[in-house]
């Protein structure tokens, strides 16, 4: 784990002339999962946007394999494939429907049997591949844009609250999932406020407050972080 | 990029084939045009057969008529009929308010008359539902309830921020949508196409229909791009919709009546009674044309009486009182073909002052592009009233050389005295065939097409106006 796929050098963003980052920091190497943990605005979701170029730093700089997001754009749609906290798919088409259509519109067409293994990889009820998404739970959502973002076959993945609105199991899915990604050489930036979850999966932790890294924790070698320990360090820093 | 553009548009489509709105604000658009292109060719045509049978009735009425004394058959009169112009089937313009007859008679200058729209009720003016009523009025309202949440649905789904990740540009995706649109815009006009293609076996030239349909197509072009703008600058759907109609409501109903209003305030013109007051009033100095005796006429004897060397009308070689209905006549008409011209241009003034709103409501500018090439325009309607007027004047010249020609003084003076008086002052019936077949000559397709240049340099200049600020409003996505 040597390559820097992903970094943030000193990033400050303001929204709305509000201080959301200040002075942010930190690095994922490839095939590393990096979790940022925090509460309700940290900024942890500022953080995501800005990778991928929905916001713009006021200073420093956020860059993708060495590139500068805001530079170059279009190092966005090349790399990256982007799970948000609510998903954002169309009511009106079918799993299969929105994956083909998001996937021409990023220029990585698939064949529909590409996109029903895919679907098949993240356990969505095969009832609800040709149903439109009116009527799925956030779940089942969730599912469908994982699936998307599998088959944008993207080195870089960014995950917001991913298992937020998953039932147990298919959070249990889901972590196997990541975790098989990264073995396979996928960098990936999640942010949760979910500490078991976070410590279960990431190889390393960085506790955001008030939009500033206040802590680091990395993941011993062939185990998983302490999540007491972040946890203790995520409570102080939520109450102080 | 192109393939993304179809593809977001394929999208919006589909969008559109799934909702129940949607696909019922497409199919009452449909059905309003292809009614309306249906029923109006129809009733249009049926009206020329009409107008043409009725020409040839009053033709044969008037020149069937017996011996008579010629000026009865002035103020019998005849009836002038004008056929709709091909494209008048589209757009009836101000025919559908002046009317295609007008009634000559000696010493009037009548208006045309029959108009559409004055043969039906008050309440029933939705009778009239023409194709361009439809395209200029309630397409653009149909394209505003299909597409107001073009832009403002992805924004409040979330999907917009989606898209961007997915390396869609704004500008990409207002391409799409408005493909998207301007196919709807396009889908609704097919009608109104086929219409105007079918006019061309009526006898419109190619220009004209080009014209027509190039400028409903810019007309349809503005308002998709209007639909775009109002809903990438919204931040809800009900913003948008509320913003589209209102948009709507100035574009297509405030403003035109703005602009009638600063006409007749910048160029007022006198009301019916008072013109028909100074009209008599200039018309009494003229004389009574029907009294030889009258004051007003006597420098005109004494120059006869001079003339042919003569004491007193009755040696005169040619009927006085003819020779006064002649006379009285030209300079009657001159007076009422001053009043009228004075009236056309005031008309044409005002109609030129609200055409200038056309640069800020795109409505204007294809009403008038639309009667322009239609050849259903104010002008096109003087054309006709002057080619009338010089009908009438030649018609009634014609009965009152007669009446100077073929009898004398004494005889027409004396005609009421008997039976056998009345035969001699009475021309043949053979006479009466002094009536030319009438066919009204509209501008030429390239006086036409001029004549539009103005409303379609506003269509292009809004359309660019509107795309500029949708492309501006972009960058804030």
């Amino acid at each position: 784990m040597s390559d820097v796929v992903i970094c943030a050098s000193n990033l400050c963003v303001e929204v709305q002339s509000k201080k959301i980052l200040k002075h942010v920091s930190f690095t994922v190497h490839r095939g590393e999962i990096l979790a940022l943990l925090g509460g309700n605005g940290a900024g942890k979701s500022t953080t995501i946007k800005t990778f991928l170029g929905l916001l713009t730093p006021t200073s420093g700089s956020a860059t993708l394999a060495g590139v500068n997001v805001h530079q170059s754009p279009a190092i966005v749609r090349e790399k990256v494939a982007y799970l948000p906290e609510s998903v954002m798919l169309y009511g009106h088409l079918t799993a299969v429907e929105n994956i083909r259509y998001f996937l021409s519109l990023s220029g990585k067409p698939k064949t529909d049997a590409d996109i029903i293994e895919s679907l098949k990889r993240v356990a969505l009820q095969e009832s609800a591949w040709h149903t439109v998404l009116n009527g799925y739970s956030k779940g089942m959502r969730q599912k469908t844009a994982i699936a998307l973002a599998l088959l944008r076959e993207a080195p870089i993945l960014f995950l917001d609250e991913p298992t937020s609105g998953l039932d147990p199991v298919a959070i249990d899915e889901f972590n196997r999932l990541v975790t098989q990604l990264a073995e396979q050489g996928s960098t990936i930036l999640m942010v949760t406020h979910d500490v078991y979850g976070a410590c279960h999966v990431a190889d390393r932790i960085g506790l955001l407050r008030e939009g500033e890294i206040v802590g680091m924790f990395d993941a011993p070698d062939h185990g998983n972080i302490d999540s007491e320990t972040v946890h203790n360090a995520f409570i102080e820093g939520v109450v102080a | 990029m192109s393939n993304i553009v179809l593809a977001i548009a394929r999208d919006e489509w589909r969008y559109w084939r799934r909702s129940s709105l949607a696909q019922t604000v497409l199919v009452i658009a449909l059905t309003l045009a292809i009614a309306s292109v249906w029923v109006t060719h129809s009733s249009i045509s049926q009206s020329a057969e009409q107008r043409q049978h009725m020409q040839s009735a009053a033709e044969h009425t008037f020149t069937d008529q017996p011996d008579r004394h010629p000026h009865r058959m002035v103020h019998y009169g005849h009836y002038l009929f004008r056929s709709p112009p091909p494209l008048g089937t589209l757009d009836p313009g101000v025919d559908a308010f002046t009317g295609n007859a007008i009634f000559l008679e000696g010493h009037r200058h009548n208006s045309a008359t029959f108009a559409d729209q004055k043969q039906s009720s008050g309440l029933t003016w939705l009778s009239k539902l023409t194709p361009a009523f439809v395209m200029q009025i309630l397409t653009p309202l149909l394209l505003i309830v299909l597409g107001f949440g073009v832009m403002t649905r992805e924004r409040e789904a979330g999907t917009l921020d989606f898209l961007k990740v997915q390396g869609v540009s704004p500008s990409v995706l207002l391409a799409g949508k408005g493909v998207a649109l301007a196919g709807a815009g396009i889908l609704v006009l097919v009608p109104l196409v086929v219409g105007a293609v079918m006019t061309l076996l009526n006898g419109a030239a190619l220009l004209m229909v080009v014209s027509f349909i190039a400028s409903y197509l810019l007309y349809l072009a503005i308002w998709c791009g209007v639909v775009l703008l109002v809903s990438t600058l919204a931040t809800s759907n009900s913003t948008s919709f509320s913003g589209l109609i209102a948009v709507w409501i100035l574009l297509c109903l405030v403003l035109p009546r703005v602009a009638s209003n600063t006409a007749s305030v910048m160029v007022a013109s006198p009301g019916k009674l008072e013109t028909d007051f100074a009209v008599l009033q200039q018309m009494r100095q003229i004389g009574d044309g029907h009294n030889a005796s009258d004051p007003a006429f006597k420098a005109l004897e004494r120059s006869l009486l001079a003339e042919y060397n003569v004491d007193s009308v009755e040696d005169l070689p040619v009927n006085f009182r003819g020779v006064v209905a002649q006379y009285s006549e030209a300079e009657q008409t001159k007076v009422l073909n001053e009043f009228a011209a004075q009236q056309m241009r005031q008309q044409t003034s005002q109609a030129d002052i609200a055409r200038q709103f056309g640069w800020l409501s795109p409505m204007i500018a294809i009403q008038n592009a639309s009667m322009k090439l239609a050849g259903t325009d104010l002008e096109n309607y003087h054309r006709f009233l002057r080619e009338a007027e010089k009908v009438r004047f030649d018609f009634v010249q014609s009965l009152n050389t007669l009446q100077a020609e073929a009898m004398t003084t004494a005889q027409d003076t004396n005609r009421y005295r008997s039976a056998e008086a009345n035969r001699a002052a009475t021309v043949s019936a053979d006479n009466w065939q002094i009536l030319n077949n009438f066919h009204f000559t509209p501008l030429s397709p390239q006086q036409r097409f001029s004549g539009s240049l103005l409303a379609f340099v506003q269509l292009c200049f809004v359309l660019a106006m509107v795309l500029g600020f949708t492309l501006l409003a972009g960058r804030r996505i």
